[in-house]
């Protein structure tokens, strides 16, 4: 796990390691040096936001003034103030102080006041304890420097070597150019997809609400380029979007092709939206059937020319269309506003450690989808109930994704069962009339 | 006519065929004006990004059913001004339309002002039938004849990149182009911008130098009939080779004896490849004296490996910054969330004229949520960007405007 881009804290970069720093320097002095460690990460997640631990932290500045100690925050919010043994009374004081502004936690609230010591505060001496000190701290930046080595062995050789050999050999604008070519004259009706998505109520049961129309990138690369990944090139994938999506277009505009029932979504990007191929489409479809569509954007694609977002937005939704924000996670979420975007909907895609991150992260994202409105957000690539019991619990009522799908397979079922039973008790029942007669 | 101002009138072709077409009509229109009337739409006073050729067509679409079912003219100026010649027509018939084409440009200060209002900078009405107005209405279409003839003996220069002249880059040619970036000479074409921290009575301090290969200058080189910024994805995989090349080039210099902090605009792909590691090792020991800039919509394309790189960039002592925010882009997120030590603001024409105090507001947060000393002001291009963002607590910039002030402090030596 890479530190969360969503935590809604500044980190104080490398606090840790000016911490060693400044431990190697204390080592030469440390006599009649004291420390204190306080264990703010044991603290509920909404009591160590930001302004919590700049209160924490504030509480110490008279003596960090008057140069009688000195702090630091460590990434997990964790305090550890160095002072002379001169101010001990002072900052058992002041330990008082900021225990006393949360002591509202459950943490504090506990009846066993030696426990309560215990996950708050650690004293040190530093000259007699220094080696534990230092270990202490060399292990706290170890286990960060662990993770991120980890995160960093992802993107090396070896890495992309499996990744080439499990998905195909990278895209390069040689082959996007033939793929696109190709791509003019192909018949792609057989490889357009379709995914509900759905209002799910409390016993499972899903209600359509609209259909993803899509062309299926694997299969598309089964059946013109296999053994070449299409998008291990983020840049170049995204080239090859924009002409898949005129052929979206054209597909569309030919209803006959399929019959298309309800509502339905399509990818799109901004430049596509505002092409002469776009207009056309536009020119012939009736004013009733604008109303029943929704393009879906990226926010990579709107964030590279917001300006041109804001302008098809308003077009499209002058027009009747709605605008959908696709592809946005956890970690995405809270840095973009949907209503300040002036979308209609905006998809989540779901992902196992929304739950497995326990309260907090739960808490986290139930405030995020707050803020976006849980109407117009759709939980996407669900692929168990976990998901949906999760969105349910957030606010959430619309999903996609494979366990939608199979839902409505079930629900199929369900109601085909439900009329043969029907007709079953009514010819049951004519016949019953036929041998009165 | 000389109670309602003169037209003037110009020899061949030097005017666009739709300025000649308004002032001929004009013309026409001199004896007998009963039930004309003129909407004028400024777009031309619209913020540079907002008046993008394909918008302006399709705000022009807006009026189609207008002028099949009334006496409309619709001329499209050069200068992208559009003006409604109207006879007879119901008042309520235009309002909508104009009111759906000031929608399309909602976010651009220019509509800011309610139709009709006092302060409706968007539109100007001009009722023939009072001589006054026919006047006026005369010697703003001279004006903008003027303005058209100005603008066509304007060079390219002044056109954003992807409206430069050549072909637009596609599949094949970025293909080729890619090819030939693997071997051409590029030592010569890397090029330094100082970023500099300001400090009040007019001393200053070098922050660091930014590196980088001149993209202009590249394209003439490499692929002088192509323009490298007409597919905007194109262009940066084509940047990444360029990663590739600048970072080989820099490695080689001694960062110990280096005088300066330096930055690199880097893709975040090219941080996690190869190239950088052995980057990393000829820097050594002195990760803090480099900056490594990312582009924001690199960092929305993919948030995960943008955490792994800034984590371990961090972890490393480099600083990381974060390029490409627009007063536009500043108000729909937060910078500070990115976790990123600096960022890097595009001064631009948006923010000259702005006082709406909402958008000053997003400013101030920004320079408050990242602190002000992590704020740089880039594309400085006068002394006015310069107060405006000291402002705001702004001291660090870079841009043409600096890099003459860095020639002046240097020769008085107080950088």
């Amino acid at each position: 796990m890479v530190a969360p881009a969503d935590d809604g804290q500044k980190r104080l970069p490398s606090q840790e390691k000016l911490l060693l720093d400044y431990l190697r320097r204390l080592e030469e002095h440390k006599s009649g040096r004291h420390a204190v460690h306080l264990k703010l990460s044991n603290l509920k997640s909404y009591n160590r936001r930001d302004h919590h631990v700049r209160a924490a932290v504030n509480s110490f500045e008279s003596l960090i003034k008057e140069l009688q100690g000195q702090i630091f925050i460590l990434e997990n919010s964790d305090l550890f103030f160095f002072f002379k043994k001169e101010v001990l009374i002072q900052v058992e004081t002041i330990i008082q102080k900021v225990r006393f502004l949360f002591s509202d936690d459950p943490l504090l609230e506990n009846e066993n006041e030696d426990e309560v010591i215990e996950g708050f505060t650690a004293w040190y001496d530093a000259d007699k304890q220094f080696e534990e000190i230092l270990k202490l701290i060399q292990g706290l930046v170890n286990v960060k420097e662990q993770r991120k080595n980890h995160a960093r062995a992802r993107m090396d050789t070896r890495a992309a070597l499996k990744a080439r050999q499990r998905e195909g050999e990278p895209l390069t604008p040689e082959v996007l150019a033939k793929v696109e070519t190709a791509l003019e004259r192909a018949d792609l009706s057989n490889l357009v997809r379709r995914q509900f998505i759905c209002r799910i109520d409390s016993q499972m049961i899903p209600e359509q609400a609209f259909s993803e129309m899509f062309i299926s990138i694997s299969d598309l690369r089964e059946t013109m380029i296999p053994g070449v990944n299409l998008v291990s090139n983020r840049w170049l994938f995204q080239h090859l979007t924009e002409s898949l999506d005129l052929r979206m277009l054209s597909l569309l505009s030919k209803t006959d092709t399929f019959t298309i029932s309800g509502d339905i979504s399509f990818n799109a990007n901004v430049a596509t939206l505002l092409s002469p191929e776009f207009q056309d489409f536009d020119d012939n479809i009736s004013a009733a059937k604008r109303g029943s569509m929704i393009v879906e954007l990226q926010k990579v694609d709107m964030f590279s020319d917001l300006g041109a977002y804001l302008f098809a937005r308003e077009y499209m939704q002058d027009k009747g269309y709605r605008v959908c924000i696709d592809g946005m996670t956890h970690k995405t979420l809270p840095l973009i506003e949907r209503e300040r975007l002036g979308a209609d909907l905006v998809k989540l895609v779901w992902h196992p450690e929304m739950v497995d991150g326990g309260e907090d992260m739960q808490e986290h994202i139930r405030a995020m989808v707050k803020r976006a409105n849980p109407a117009r957000v759709i939980l996407c690539r669900v692929d168990n109930r976990e998901a949906i019991d999760f969105g349910h619990s957030i606010g959430i009522n619309m999903f996609q994704g494979h366990y939608v799908e199979s839902l409505i397979a079930e629900d199929n079922r369900r109601r085909e069962l439900l009329k043969l039973k029907r007709r079953m008790e009514r010819a049951a029942q004519e016949a019953a009339e036929f041998g009165e007669l | 006519m000389a109670d309602t101002g003169s037209l003037i009138t110009f020899s061949g072709n030097e005017v666009s065929i739709e300025e000649t077409l308004l002032l001929n009509r004009l013309r026409s229109l001199k004896s007998g004006h009963k039930g004309y009337y003129v909407v004028h739409m400024h777009l031309s006073k619209l913020r540079p990004g907002n008046r993008k050729p394909h918008f302006i067509k399709i705000a022009t679409r807006n009026f189609e059913e207008l002028l099949a079912n009334f006496n409309v003219t619709l001329y499209r100026l050069s200068t992208d001004d559009i003006v409604l010649l109207c006879k007879d027509v119901p008042v309520e018939e235009i309002d909508p339309i104009i009111h759906k084409t000031r929608q399309l440009f909602s976010e651009d200060p220019l509509t800011d002002g309610e139709d009709g209002s006092l302060d409706d900078k968007f539109t100007t009405w001009y009722d023939f039938s009072n001589q006054a107005d026919l006047s006026s209405f005369i010697e703003t279409a001279n004006e903008l004849t003027v303005k058209a003839l100005q603008q066509k003996k304007k060079p390219d220069e002044n056109r954003p990149m992807n409206a430069l002249p050549g072909a637009r880059l596609d599949p094949m040619s970025t293909a080729e182009i890619r090819l030939k970036l693997q071997r051409v000479n590029m030592e010569d074409l890397i090029d330094e911008q100082t970023c500099i921290v300001v400090y009040p009575e007019e001393k200053g301090k070098i922050m660091f130098r930014e590196k980088f290969v001149s993209m202009r200058a590249l394209q003439k080189r490499v692929a002088p009939e192509v323009n490298l910024f007409g597919s905007p994805w194109l262009f940066l995989y084509l940047t990444e080779t360029v990663d590739r090349r600048l970072l080989a080039i820099v490695s080689q210099g001694n960062f110990a004896s280096l005088k300066n902090h330096i930055s690199l605009n880097l893709n975040i792909s090219s941080v996690l490849g190869r190239e950088f590691q052995h980057f990393h090792q000829s820097v050594g020991d002195y990760t803090n004296k480099v900056v490594i800039e990312f582009q924001l919509i690199d960092v929305f394309s993919d948030m995960n490996a943008y955490a792994n790189a800034r984590d371990m960039l961090q972890d490393n002592g480099y600083r990381v910054l974060i390029d490409g925010l627009s007063p536009l882009s500043l108000q729909f997120f937060d910078p500070a969330l990115l976790l990123a030590d600096l960022i890097k603001i595009s001064w631009g024409q948006e923010f000259e004229n702005d006082d709406a105090e909402d958008r000053v507001e997003d400013m101030r947060n920004v320079v408050k949520g990242m602190g002000k000393d992590n704020v740089i002001l880039a594309r400085t291009d006068s002394e006015f960007a310069v107060k405006w963002a000291l402002s705001l607590g702004i001291t660090r910039f870079q841009g043409f405007y600096i890099d003459n002030l860095v020639t002046v402090m240097q020769l008085k030596g107080i950088i």
